[in-house]
């Protein structure tokens, strides 16, 4: 008589609570991050700085929150994504509270720009996406999907949170608050509730009876034919090269937009309450949005999705330059909105769908450093536009061009011939399968 | 890389990038004037959503957490 443990059958599937913890730190880590608009005018009157000067510590976050990407990736791939999203999350909370002792821009500096923006990449869709892409298959657009929509709710939440305890009690009070709830509530939620595989706790990808052995510590996944052995693999192959250049599109389209809008506005004599209401407008448009394609994305080939958002996203563009001001914020607003935070989901997917979760993290977040580089790049490049020309029409119209390349690129992946969604390589082939393995955490 | 006030911009955030300080301090005003509630009300009412959003999912996902039952 051998006696042998399997899980019994859950009411819920354990990777929904999972969603929920990451949704929660993502909100934390992103609110956080967002939040730090509403303290310039604070430090500038107590260290007697410019905004600029501020603005540098929020440049290189910007930057340096891209380049840690596929670090905090390739970490997430060697050592399980439980540990780096911890990690990331304690040293993000402690260096939260940090800045409540910074007495100058250089102390801002290192702590906002350098170590908060390095470890916000470990709360980043390069690290959490791929605890979701390995708790999920079938249902993986919607969940990346509720996932991403916590950014959102952060920027909703957060924000106000840090404004009214800065008026309440002080600027030091807000980010040791702040951090002090990302230590005391964030990071043990992490640690009690996320694990790395579903393997871990002894279930299968999307809840399904397990076809394992019950004592087994390893799963066997059919994967696609791209299945990416190692991380270079994949670099020689089509598919990552086309994600990774729509994404940075995606970037460029994005990043212009969230720092020349409001200056778009006030060129075409729009006033900032008009330009506030048309963002909040898109902001509501764009959780809906994201939730909608996230469940579509579960039926449909994603890589027509992908191309319908930014062919959407052009469309828009185009209305800015082709529509009178006033309507055209209001237009920009509606359609841009549906297809905003839309491709983050998708691309995450897709890139799981091709390549399998082993390296997920080493390539989504390559992808990932592309946007942030692309969206660089594409701010300073509008603003000399804007100064040479004295409008936005020509960069905007480039904007819309590249958001059709991207669609056209989108169109062209071959998702029925690389997908494993679509193509399975049977279990068990010498190279057609995917041993997942307990991380032990 | 910064917005009319100097700061990456925007609620319409694709990323993280801070809110734009002038934007803020136009919808902060809005909500002063819409809800009309101090901004100690509004620091208890979000910090409660804050502290107990991940304990709750805490408690029930520990009570949910799969266990091992023996099979022959």
């Amino acid at each position: 008589m051998v006696s042998k443990s399997q899980p019994e059958k859950q009411s819920l599937y354990y990777g929904w609570y999972i969603i929920g913890a990451l949704f929660f730190a993502t909100l934390i880590a992103i609110g956080g991050r967002q939040g730090f608009g509403v303290f310039v005018k604070t430090w500038e009157q107590d260290w007697g700085v410019t905004t600029t000067t501020i603005s540098i510590a929020a440049a290189t976050g910007w930057l340096v929150n891209g380049i840690s990407q596929p670090f905090v990736g390739r970490l997430t791939d060697i050592y399980g994504g439980r540990r780096v999203v911890v990690w990331s999350l304690l040293v993000m909370a402690i260096a939260t509270m940090g800045v409540a002792t910074v007495t100058n821009i250089y102390g801002l500096i290192a702590l906002y720009g350098f170590i908060i923006s390095f470890a916000a990449g470990g709360i980043s869709p390069a690290t959490t996406g791929v605890i979701i892409a390995r708790w999920f298959e079938k249902k993986r657009g919607i969940a990346m999907a509720v996932l991403i929509s916590g950014g959102s709710v952060g920027g909703m939440i957060v924000v106000p949170f840090l404004s009214y305890v800065l008026i309440e009690f002080g600027w030091q009070t807000a980010w040791l608050m702040i951090g002090g709830l990302a230590l005391a509530f964030g990071v043990p939620l992490l640690l009690i509730v996320v694990r790395s595989n579903p393997v871990d706790m002894g279930l299968e990808i999307d809840g399904e009876e397990s076809e394992n052995t019950p004592e087994a510590e390893v799963t066997v996944r059919p994967v696609g034919p791209k299945f990416a052995e190692k991380w270079k693999d994949a670099l020689n192959s089509r598919p990552i090269w086309q994600l990774s250049v729509t994404y940075f599109v995606c970037g460029i389209t994005t990043a212009s937009i969230s720092v020349h809008f409001v200056r778009w506005a006030i060129s075409e004599d729009i006033s900032t309450g008009t330009a506030a209401l048309a963002f909040g407008a898109l902001s509501g448009i764009n959780a809906c949005g994201v939730l909608a394609i996230g469940l579509l994305s579960d039926r449909w080939q994603r890589k027509n999705l992908l191309a319908a958002v930014y062919l959407v996203r052009g469309l828009a563009f185009i209305s800015l330059f082709v529509l009178p001001g006033p309507i055209a914020i209001w237009a920009f607003a509606v359609i841009g909105g549906m297809s905003w935070l839309a491709t983050v989901p998708l691309t995450a997917s897709l890139t799981a769908d091709v390549y399998g979760v082993r390296n997920l993290g080493t390539l989504f977040g390559f992808a990932n450093m592309a946007h942030q580089l692309g969206g660089a790049a594409a701010v300073m490049l509008f603003g000399w536009a804007f100064t040479a020309w004295g409008s936005y029409d020509i960069p905007f119209a480039i904007g819309a061009a590249t958001l059709l390349a991207a669609g056209i690129i989108s169109l062209s992946i071959r998702e029925k011939q690389h997908s494993v969604r679509y193509v399975q390589v049977p279990a068990g082939g010498a190279t057609g399968s995917e041993l997942i393995t307990q991380d032990g955490d | 890389m910064v917005g009319p006030s100097g700061v990456p911009a925007g609620p319409l955030l694709h990323v993280s990038e801070p809110i734009d300080p002038a934007l803020w301090a136009w919808l902060s005003d809005k909500i002063d004037h819409t809800l009309g509630l101090s901004p100690g009300v509004i620091i208890a009412i979000i910090g409660t959503f804050i502290v107990v959003f991940p304990i709750v999912v805490m408690v029930v996902a520990v009570r949910n957490r799969p266990s091992r039952k023996s099979v022959e």
